[in-house]
């Protein structure tokens, strides 16, 4: 299932990134080779800067020499000089010819863009592969802290007494877990990490918690049934508290949210439950008929 | 309730801690023998963790996403909720970053108080970016066949999905 997601990801950005492309060749979309009528504002010979109007925005731009000007680009302005800039290395200004200059007008040729689209998902597939693995090392540090912490509750026997507490409860949800064995703990608290919106603590912990059900695993690259009941938990997000970026965004209005989005918490933390299960006992099934 | 989240990972360290010196343990020799594997996580969720994030970006810059929402625009008509909440829901459990920029312009667009808002900020809140801990989880203890993890996160996502539509429209009229 994950490795047709995942093609089906990569599959379908790359045809419709072409089918975009080739749409935009066919209808010329990016004006390519077409001589633009701009009007000039105001021009100012000492400077060599004139102000031209370009899809109702005044742009700056630098005569350069008679047969080249410089424009200078903001988020403003239009979305098709933006893409021919950025696409050429430069977000924030694009050369363009001049064709020919009066007092009140220019007619200018930009530059040519081609395959835009596949230029743009070959960049970001590039950035982001870049980003994933920055990601992965910043987990080292908070990734440490945890793993230590937990080692020195282990050692003290603080894990064993978690375990007690909270087997009786979770012995239903991972039933091929050994009695008093120290991942329910690690679980547990992973959980209560999640609930509280400490997601800096819930992921180390909740990979310390994947170390121990790997160790009870009998096929080291295939996930158990532990696994995925722990990892469909923690994909349905059981939490009580509105992540700190919801209410970065929402401000006050957060606090009206939170009944509302434990309700729906619940429910997909329920399927998630009740899916697993299913697939398990199916599982389970198919093993005593082999 | 914010502030009592802030104060229990201090609370929890010192009684861990406290509790490990009170039992004779060498903390800080078995803090650093525990804290040794960090690396060794981090590294190993890498290839996982490239693998997700590149394909998912590309589906994001290949505009892909809004051809889909058209087509499924339909289905919202039909079952009575408003189509602009669907890219949430698809974004979602791909992206913590991306469902964050689907938000924010859905704010600036139709406003905090509005039935969209409400509905894209439930689901916001409600579910995880499914594939992104599927692949640091996973990719931690080395597992690449992930049996039916992924549809029963998936399953979560879309019983989300249909719940915050509905507790929201319930909730709020």
């Amino acid at each position: 299932m994950l490795n047709k997601i995942w093609a089906a990801l990569i599959i379908t950005s790359i045809l419709f990134a072409l089918g975009q492309d080739i749409y935009d060749e066919v209808y010329n979309t990016h004006q390519n080779g077409v001589i633009q009528t701009i009007p000039i504002v105001q021009s100012d010979s000492s400077t060599n800067q004139l102000t031209l109007i370009i899809g109702q925005q005044e742009i700056i731009a630098t005569l350069i020499t008679d047969e080249q000007v410089k424009l200078l680009l903001t988020e403003h302005s239009p979305l098709l000089l933006r893409e021919i800039a950025s696409a050429h290395g430069n977000s924030n200004s694009l050369l363009a010819t001049i064709i020919s200059r009066e007092s009140r007008h220019i007619e200018l040729l930009f530059p040519a863009l081609h395959w835009a689209k596949l230029r743009a998902i070959t960049q970001s597939a590039f950035d982001m592969a870049e980003f994933a693995a920055k990601l992965a090392l910043g987990l080292i540090g908070i990734m440490a802290l945890w793993l230590g912490l937990m080692r020195i509750s282990e050692k003290s026997g603080l894990i064993h007494i978690m375990v007690m507490l909270v087997q009786p409860v979770l012995r239903w949800l991972f039933p091929n877990i050994p009695k008093d064995h120290p991942a329910f703990a690690s679980i547990s608290m992973n959980m209560a990490a999640n609930i509280l919106g400490l997601g800096n603590a819930a992921t180390p912990l909740g990979i310390k918690a994947m170390q121990q059900l790997q160790k009870l695993n009998h096929k080291r690259d295939s996930a158990s049934d532990e696994m995925c009941m722990f990892l469909a938990l923690n994909t349905s997000s059981v939490q009580l508290l509105p992540p700190v970026t919801l209410i970065a965004l929402m401000g006050t209005q957060t606090s009206e949210l939170i009944i509302p989005i434990i309700l729906a918490t619940s429910c997909s933390t329920i399927t998630a439950i009740i899916v697993a299960k299913l697939y398990a006992s199916k599982g389970a099934k198919n093993a005593t008929t082999d | 309730m914010q502030q009592l989240t802030s104060l229990i990972i201090p609370l929890l360290i010192l009684f861990i801690i406290g509790h490990a010196l009170t039992k004779r343990v060498a903390v800080y020799e078995e803090f650093v023998e525990g804290a040794r594997d960090g690396f060794k996580i981090a590294v190993n969720i890498i290839p996982y963790l490239v693998a997700m994030l590149f394909a998912i970006a590309m589906f994001r810059a290949s505009g892909a996403l809004e051809i889909l929402v058209t087509l499924l625009s339909p289905i919202a008509e039909l079952f009575g909720f408003p189509a602009e909440v669907i890219p949430m829901g698809i974004i979602r459990p791909l992206t913590g970053s991306g469902s964050v920029g689907v938000l924010a312009e859905l704010i600036s667009v139709h406003g905090e108080d509005s039935m969209i808002v409400r509905i894209a900020a439930v689901m916001f809140g409600s579910t995880e970016t499914t594939l992104y801990v599927l692949a640091v989880y996973f990719g931690a203890v080395k597992i690449t066949r992930t049996r039916y993890a992924i549809q029963a996160g998936l399953m979560a996502d879309f019983a989300g999905f249909i719940a915050a539509i509905s507790v929201s429209y319930w909730y709020f009229t």
